[in-house]
């Protein structure tokens, strides 16, 4: 157990009761005393008040000293810092300047928060130019004790001893070797100090002080306090630790972590370095933690105990003496990776540490949809050509561009360029800007092409080995492979995993852990989440990721494709008999479909909108009917504003056996999936209906699919009938409405464009990020619903639906459905459920739980 | 700079010259007007790629040849002397613009996070305080080399302005990119190829070991 315990006692207390400075070293509070004084981080600053909560958890810690806040400045005083001196000595057992054992200390400041800014440690202080040789031979080693003596000397000449630091500057640069660097500062006090020196480590501690103190009101301190918003006159703590030199073998320091960053188990992750501890050891010198000779059990017990006391991923920096480790620090990890967030959520609610509503809580929506980011699609058969480091996140696949000017080439073309170069300069940039994703063979995570990839937003993996450009040949050798120019490739800038051809890219399952969050959010949400999705596929994508069931399938890709030419006779037919035979292929295809989708979407509810396309994407383009006279049809039906004209329920009431041939194709696709034992709550959906008049006659139609279809088949297919609400009139005449309608499903796309009179292309081409600098939108309403315009339509909307018909059903299936601050607003709308895209329903399950929370918080403290 | 000219094959005229140097190092060059790059393209220097100006190979051998001191020469020692104290440092921008853009984990920074954000521009100010003294001295050997602290100043007076993107982004004359143009000149200057450069400057910091 660490020495600071012994120390703990009466004598300590009795010191309390009398004023601070009052006589040399009253303010000295050694590490996990604190507390016993009345002390907290506002006087022991963050540092002393960690380091006293380590004691009290019964950890190790290195033998250190805090001098409060309000009494910082004594430390200057030579008397005090003499006090500082005998009392670190006295607690660690040592005395600086013994050439067996010897002692030297670290000054280090800390604000009651972790915040930036404050000035660097000031690492070893009792060196002197007569004790160093003795120093390095105990340590072993010379180098790593001149640099950081160096940084210490550096830093009490500009800020305590007034040497210019243009000057100590210059001498940096001309003498790049750490002991002559020493000398060479030494010799620059000598010449331009306000005083020489001092070789007492009292009287360095003293300067030390007023260095570090000096450096926290420096102009640049003071520009890092505004932009922290922190005051401008905020007192630091300061703290003397005891620096205990041993033999480079057995002593060092390290730093680690509680969970591992890419699975977030619980498993201590980190380095050590040998020799003397420094702020920035230089890289690639660090071992790792299996390579402790006193092993990581007090590692690993002193992480476990921090984070049930913290309730947070935890870091520590320790130290390493004589094979025994000590703790020079431990905070809650400031960001910790996202998968250790999950993980120490889903652990701390299986141990009873946390309710399972605080750890659902504790992951917000925005964390969700980061775990799920786009990655490749892999099956096991894909050529991995070659794995390079991770240097800009995200997946992508496209052709192979050797050269910037090939890059904007094929980029011009519409093409979907990687940009693969052995090595990167400016000249790649404009190759960069232009493609998909970016491939290098040389440079790191921190490579110049990786910070211009990531500036830009595209994947990239960098330092791929083995890569081979040869630009006059038009190819790259990637390990034995030789690609061309133009050959596809995809990459996955999160693992740097490339392969040869294209791969698809999709949403990443949740892992584990965020599974049994989202489980867990399921159970507090009252909200539903339903998936858009128009194939089999689809939904049972969206049903893995927890949709409950399918709140809008779209049937427009029903007619698009190979079955374009039998809808465009469907619509320019020159007589019946031609119209109802495509009728019925039609009808036959759609049967397969809707069949398919109806097994995949089970004993769930599924919501399927009838045709809903503008008609001009069923018409042949100008020259390219089949003859002269449907050319002419084709001409008479081409409108000015297609999105505005025949389209939806209009196109159906003209179009009259469109919507009856596919409710017949949909309501026998049920019977035959009824038959297998599965039974799918089917709602039929009207679209861009704005007068109720139209949605009676579409009713009619379907009510009459229905009744055919019950005549052949014998089975009365359940059903309920309802309508999109997606023009402003069909909101405001929602009671009307509402007598023919046993759901309404809010499609918050059209009815923001048409309430706004936004054409989303064109608004958010010219003018949506003009009113968004104005300060006119905070967001685009098309990306955030609306709430003052838009959203009292809903709320409008639903509560004369509610009037006419109480238990109407209410959703909404614009792409809001999966934006967390809108589904929190349908949510307190009291809809009944929300539907979005695949990827984002696990994002809109976490928020309609977080949404609940609120409500629940917000109610818990209206009754108090 | 001076001899320079005269290796330029078709156009020995000073502006031509300042300009293929300045396309090569930035390299390209957006809404320029067309009497700016016409010349260089007459004279087979640079190509139009839609909105973008590239250099072409013809170009960049002659800026190289343009830019290069005498091998062996003093101006050469000291250029050198300036490119290795510039290496350490041209690690540690990138670390800065690493943190800036991702976090430890590998995540995007979305700058929700101010604290982490403060700890970065603290980072940057420590880059900022060591590249100084470097480029005083290299001003002192390279011609107009002072123009890279005016625009790094100036990059760093937006970013604190709050113009995020003057500190890593490449669509602007931001920290990085200003950076990543010095470093071109000074490899181009001194004759030394991406990889020397990679392998000296992780010689360099990884230096001290023990």
């Amino acid at each position: 157990m660490s020495v600071t315990d012994r120390e703990a006692g009466p004598p300590a207390q009795s010191e309390a009761s009398r004023t601070p400075s009052e006589t040399p070293g009253l303010s000295l509070v050694p590490y996990g005393q604190g507390r016993i004084r009345g002390l907290d981080a506002a006087e022991l600053g963050a540092h002393g008040a960690a380091m006293d909560r380590l004691v009290a958890l019964g950890l190790p810690v290195v033998p250190g000293l805090t001098v409060p806040a309000d009494a910082s400045a004594s430390l200057c005083e030579p008397d005090t810092a003499r006090s500082a001196v005998d009392l670190v000595e006295q607690l660690s057992g040592r005395r600086i300047g013994d050439p067996t054992r010897p002692l030297l200390l670290r000054l280090s400041a800390s604000a009651p928060t972790e915040i930036a800014g404050l000035p660097p440690d000031l690492a070893c202080l009792g060196v002197t130019p007569g004790n160093a040789s003795d120093l390095c031979a105990v340590i072993g080693r010379a180098e790593a004790l001149h640099e950081v003596w160096a940084a210490t000397v550096r830093m009490i000449a500009e800020y305590a001893l007034d040497v210019p630091g243009a000057v100590l500057d210059d001498a940096l640069l001309d003498t790049p070797e750490p002991r002559e660097r020493v000398e060479a500062l030494l010799a620059l006090v000598a010449q331009h100090g306000s005083g020489p020196f001092p070789d007492d480590p009292a009287q360095q501690l003293a300067l030390a002080a007023r260095a570090l103190l000096g450096r926290w009101d420096s102009p640049r301190a003071r520009r890092s306090r505004r932009a922290q918003r922190l005051p401008a006159d905020l007192a630091v703590a300061l703290h003397v630790q005891a620096l205990r030199i041993g033999p480079a073998d057995h002593s060092g320091h390290g730093t680690a972590v509680s969970r591992h960053p890419e699975t977030g188990r619980l498993s201590p992750q980190g380095s050590f370095f040998r020799g003397v501890r420094r702020s920035a050891p230089p890289p690639h010198t660090g071992e790792p933690l299996e390579g402790l000779a006193g092993g990581t059990a007090l590692l690993e017990h002193s992480l476990l105990t921090l984070e049930r006391h913290l309730h947070a991923p935890v870091s520590v920096e320790f130290e390493v003496r004589d094979d025994e480790i000590s703790l020079l620090a431990a905070s809650a990890q400031l960001r910790p990776p996202l998968r250790a967030s999950v993980c120490l959520a889903a652990d701390l609610a299986r141990d009873g540490a946390l309710g399972r509503e605080q750890a659902v809580r504790r992951i917000t929506p925005a964390q969700v949809q980061e775990l799920l980011h786009p990655q490749l699609r892999l099956t096991g058969g894909e050529e991995l050509l070659v794995k390079g480091l991770p240097a800009s996140p995200g997946a992508a696949t496209g052709a192979v561009a050797l050269s910037s000017e090939r890059a904007l080439e094929l980029a011009a073309d519409g093409t979907r360029v990687v940009l693969v170069a052995a090595e990167t300069n400016p000249a790649d940039v404009p190759g960069m800007l232009a493609s998909v994703a970016v491939l290098t063979g040389s440079g790191g995570i921190a490579s110049h092409a990786a910070v211009v990839a990531r500036g830009a937003g595209k994947p990239a993996v960098c330092g791929a080995e083995g890569l081979r450009v040869d630009r006059s040949a038009g190819t790259v050798r990637i390990g034995d492979r030789v690609l061309r120019e133009g050959d596809t490739v995809s990459l996955d800038g999160r693992t740097g995993a490339v392969y040869a051809g294209t791969l698809s890219v999709s949403v990443a399952g949740p892992p584990p852990e965020l599974s049994t969050l989202l489980q867990w959010a399921d159970g507090i949400r009252r909200l539903g989440v339903r998936v858009n999705a128009d194939t089999a596929a689809e939904v049972s994508t969206a049903v893995a990721l927890g949709a409950e069931g399918v709140g809008l399938c779209r049937t427009e890709h029903q007619f698009l494709g190979e079955r374009l030419p039998l809808i465009r006779r469907v619509i320019l037919a020159a007589d019946p008999t031609a119209r109802d035979e495509a009728l019925l292929a039609l009808e036959h295809a759609q049967h397969e479909d809707f069949r398919a989708l109806l097994a995949a979407v089970g004993n769930r509810p599924v919501t399927v909108r009838l045709l809903d396309a503008p008609l001009h994407e069923f018409l042949p383009a100008p020259g390219e009917a089949l003859d002269a006279a449907e050319e002419q049809r084709a001409a008479a039906l081409r409108e000015a504003n297609p999105m505005l004209g025949l389209r939806g329920v209009r196109l159906a009431l003209l179009h009259e056996r469109l919507y009856p041939a596919q409710a017949e194709a949909l309501f026998t696709a049920w019977a035959d999936v009824a038959a297998t034992g599965v039974r799918p709550e089917l709602e039929v959906m009207i679209p861009l209906v704005s007068l109720p008049e139209e949605l009676a006659a579409a009713a009619a139609y379907v009510r009459g699919a229905a009744d055919a279809v019950a005549a052949r088949t014998g089975v009365e297919v359940p059903y309920r009938l309802g309508t999109m609400i997606e023009t402003p009139r069909a909101a405001l005449l929602a009671g009307e409405l509402a007598e023919h309608a046993e759901f309404f499903s809010f499609g918050t796309n059209d009815l923001t464009q048409l309430t706004y009179g936004f054409s989303r292309d064109d608004v958010e081409r010219q003018v949506l990020a003009n009113y968004q600098e104005r300060g006119f939108l905070t967001a685009s309403p098309f990306a955030r619903l609306d709430p003052h315009g838009v959203g009292s339509l809903i709320d409008l909307a639903a509560q004369r639906a509610r009037s006419v018909r109480p238990g109407i059903k209410l959703g909404v299936c614009g792409e809001h459905g999966g934006d967390p601050e809108s589904i929190a607003f349908c949510d307190d709308l009291g809809l009944d459920y929300v539907s979005c895209s695949a990827h984002r329903v696990p994002v809109a399950r976490m928020a309609a739980a977080h949404s609940a929370l609120r409500e629940r918080r917000d109610e818990s403290g209206s009754t108090r | 700079m001076q001899s320079a000219a005269v290796d330029l094959p078709d156009a020995p005229d000073e502006t031509l010259t300042e300009a293929v140097v300045d396309l090569v190092l930035r390299g390209m060059w957006r809404g320029r007007p067309e009497s700016e790059h016409r010349p260089l393209v007459d004279a087979g220097l640079a190509m139009v790629k839609g909105p973008v100006v590239l250099p072409t190979e013809r170009a960049k051998a002659t800026a190289s040849r343009i830019l290069r001191v005498a091998a062996g020469s003093e101006q050469e020692e000291r250029i050198t002397a300036a490119y290795e104290a510039f290496l350490p440092v041209n690690r540690k921008i990138r670390d800065v613009c690493t943190a800036w853009q991702c976090r430890p984990d590998g995540t995007v920074n979305d700058h929700t996070d101010s604290g982490y954000d403060a700890g970065v521009r603290e980072s940057l100010e420590d880059v900022h305080e060591a590249i100084q003294p470097v480029l005083r001295r290299l001003e002192r050997v390279l011609a107009g080399s002072g123009r890279y602290l005016t625009a790094l100043e100036e990059a760093l007076d937006h970013f604190d302005e709050g113009s995020l993107e003057w500190l890593a982004s490449p669509l602007c004359d931001s920290y990085h990119t200003v950076w990543m143009r010095l470093h071109q000149e000074l490899l181009l200057v001194l004759g030394i190829s991406r990889a020397q450069d990679e392998a000296r400057e992780e010689e360099l910091v990884t230096r001290s070991r023990d």
